[in-house]
């Protein structure tokens, strides 16, 4: 049993592709799921039931199924229709599943801040609509940092699952180099190091941001 | 005579303890007797460190300097290390009953198991034998009938007389209360007071830290007033209460009497 | 909806569904003591092995689960350990929920009133006998609803032992949706499948919660 890590730097330069590769699909599915959360968490919230039931029955069945089976779904059901590249199929499917769990923390922080805020607003003469966006939201928002990192941590981990629908990010770009170079060993070790380093740093990141907005409630 | 020489070691000696919590000195060398079926109760503000100097005698808190002593028998014992001053602080403490503030009872145990926990696990008595001295025990607080339901059922009145129990039942030599009906509502803390009257009563040894000025004027064979880390003040009770040498007893008391208007 | 085909493979993914609860069930019995294990190396005094356990958990939790399947799958037999496909699928979800369950029953130990511990020792108990007659049974209480929260996690994280080939249910999901083409049938009975096993682990966990602390409520 020796390790030889020569093949890993030989590939180094294609594992980097595939950070930089899942590095986009995070940040693009951090946009989307945060984005779309709060738009399907208000919705939800302040809208009748025709519109807020099917969008709660998404995000319950997003959160009870697993992930794989949901990027397995939308990779075959749109293939069927058209043509896309896997790496946008990943995204939606990626985005999909977390707003739901970033909507899911959104109705919860809104309905929290809701209470007497909603009240105390609209008594100053602001609107419906207005007190929701400008009062509301906003607060919400910030009480919802410290659990949407979670997600997010969770999130830029679970891009490793897209390889099985083809993304080329870090796993799927290794793939050609372990088959080559019949180190699996120690090609994982190095990717589950990059992965343990990008937590880390996200984990700071998230403690640095919770600091700041910490006094704010 | 024999009962003069039994009185001769007193029940509870502190001899100049001193406790630090980081910079601030808690305790600043205290002194403290407490003979035989003597009732003694401490009173003090918030922070004058009455509290700790209690928990300091079960070595719930680690003084820092100083002796204490129970029944003759060194508690704290800085020259034992490790499972040694386990095995010696375990046994001190069984001959010790200490009631809290916020009674502490083991929500996941009926009452009767509550207070029969300790006598069987400590003591290897047998779940009958246990479960007679349990009951004997909740009788003397009147609680007999409550005896199979969980603590969370219980007033909170009835659940300090429980933790009275619990700690009576490992038949201890001394009694400490810890502000015991501080936490209670107003209308319960008669009930609690009943009790430890009835200890009284039985001349069951006691060290009370108490905001209840009356009961430990009535209850008490000697009083302390502490302040600051240090006894401001020791007398009678009647002389304590009603006329203090120290200024600083007076307007304590002054100030407390104001408060409970 | 082609309900003709739903009923031809309702028993093929039934079958798959057995395999994914028998995978998950292993993983949480077994990681359950991996759990204990790893807070109990925390509880040492020698400060090595506290490191180790800490370290292990922080990289367990810093890592994909993903690719800790493929490291020991693939990268294992270089290693010497070589673990066929539904061993390696049970080994590395124990060893990963173990990591994240030995914070939570952390946690749950010490969320318990330090005044257990005080009350407990003022009647002479030792640290030993607090521990096991005092804390551990309310934290056992108060540890069930968030090791029941991992267990559900590990459900759903067993579809990924599908990539090394063990025909649990979103494999076999995906390979019915490839021979068939018929992606929302497929769908909808795997889904369904995923939710009436996390729906009965949530009976469970609350059954058993209510159980364990029925003494706090009326």
């Amino acid at each position: 049993m020796e390790f030889d890590f020569s093949a890993v730097i030989t590939y180094f330069p294609t594992l980097l592709k595939g950070v930089g590769v899942a590095a986009l699909v995070a940040l693009a599915v951090a946009l989307m799921s945060v984005l779309g959360g709060l738009v399907v968490a208000v919705i939800s919230i302040y809208t009748n039931k025709v519109v807020s039931a099917p969008l709660r029955f998404f995000i319950w069945l997003f959160m009870t199924t697993p992930l794989l089976l949901q990027l397995y779904f939308l990779y075959f059901g749109l293939g069927e229709w058209i043509l896309i590249p896997a790496v946008v199929v990943g995204i939606l499917g990626l985005g999909f599943h977390y707003m739901a769990y970033n909507a899911d923390i959104f109705i919860t922080t809104i309905k929290s801040v809701s209470g007497g805020q909603y009240e105390a607003s609209r008594s100053l003469g602001f609107g419906h609509w207005r007190t929701i966006l400008y009062i509301i939201v906003p607060q919400a928002f910030i009480r919802s940092i410290p659990q949407l990192g979670n997600n997010m941590i969770l999130m830029v981990k679970d891009t490793s699952v897209l390889s099985a629908i083809g993304v080329a990010e870090l796993v799927y770009a290794s793939q050609y180099a372990i088959s080559v170079s019949f180190r699996p060993f120690e090609f994982f070790i190095v990717i589950a190091a990059m992965y343990y380093v990008i937590n880390i740093v996200m984990e700071l990141g998230q403690a640095w941001l919770e600091r700041q907005t910490s006094y704010r409630h | 005579m024999s009962t003069e020489q039994q009185t001769a070691t007193p029940m509870v000696e502190v001899r100049n303890v001193h406790k630090r919590f980081g910079n601030l000195e808690v305790l600043k060398g205290i002194n403290l007797t407490v003979d035989r079926g003597k009732i003694i109760s401490i009173i003090g503000p918030s922070g004058s460190g009455k509290s700790t100097l209690l928990r300091s005698v079960n070595n719930l808190e680690v003084i820092d300097d100083g002796v204490i002593l129970l029944d003759g028998v060194q508690v704290n014992r800085p020259d034992m290390k490790g499972m040694a001053f386990e095995r010696h602080i375990n046994h001190i403490r069984q001959n010790m009953g200490m009631v809290f503030q916020h009674f502490n009872l083991f929500p996941h145990m009926s009452t009767i198991d509550n207070v029969t926990l300790a006598p069987r696990k400590l003591k290897g008595m047998d779940k009958k034998a246990a479960r007679e001295l349990g009951m004997e025990q909740l009788e003397r607080v009147g609680l007999a009938e409550k005896a199979d339901v969980f603590p969370n059922w219980l007033s909170g009145g009835q659940k300090q007389r429980v933790a009275i129990a619990r700690a009576l039942a490992m038949k201890p030599k001394v009694m400490l209360f810890d502000e015991a009906t501080s936490a209670l509502d107003p209308e319960l803390v008669e009930e609690v007071n009943q009790v430890m009257r009835s200890l009284a009563d039985e001349h069951m040894t006691m060290l009370i830290v108490t905001h209840e000025m009356s009961f430990a004027r009535d209850v008490s064979d000697w009083a302390l007033f502490m302040d600051g880390g240090v006894v401001v003040e020791e007398s009678a009770p009647d002389k304590l209460f009603s006329n203090p040498d120290q200024e600083r007893t007076r307007n304590f008391l002054q100030k407390h009497l104001e408060n409970n208007k | 909806m082609d309900f003709d085909l739903m009923v031809e493979v309702t028993p093929l993914l039934i079958r798959a569904a057995w395999v994914t609860i028998d995978i998950s069930s292993r993983a949480i019995f077994f990681g359950f003591f991996v759990a204990c294990g790893l807070v109990f190396l925390q509880t040492l005094r020698f400060a090595p092995i506290r490191w180790f356990a800490r370290g292990y958990v922080s990289i367990v939790r810093g890592t994909p689960y993903f690719v800790q399947l493929l490291l020991v799958f693939y990268g294992g037999p270089s290693i010497g350990l070589r673990l066929d496909p539904v061993t390696c699928g049970v080994v590395v979800g124990a060893f990963n929920i173990g990591a994240y369950m030995s914070e939570a029953i952390r946690g749950s130990i010490e969320s318990v009133d330090n005044g257990q511990t005080e009350a407990a020792r003022s009647l002479g108990f030792g640290r030993a006998q607090t521990m096991f007659y005092i804390v551990l049974p309310q934290a056992a209480s108060l540890m069930i609803r968030s090791v029941g929260v991992l267990a559900i996690v590990l459900i759903k994280n067993s579809s990924l032992v599908s990539i090394i080939s063990v025909v649990e249910l979103t494999y076999q999901a995906q390979r019915l949706i490839g021979s068939t083409y018929k992606p929302l049938e497929i769908f909808t009975l795997s889904a369904l499948m995923y939710i009436v096993i996390i729906y009965a682990v949530m009976g469970i966990i609350e059954l058993a919660y209510r159980r364990a602390t029925r003494y706090t409520t009326q």
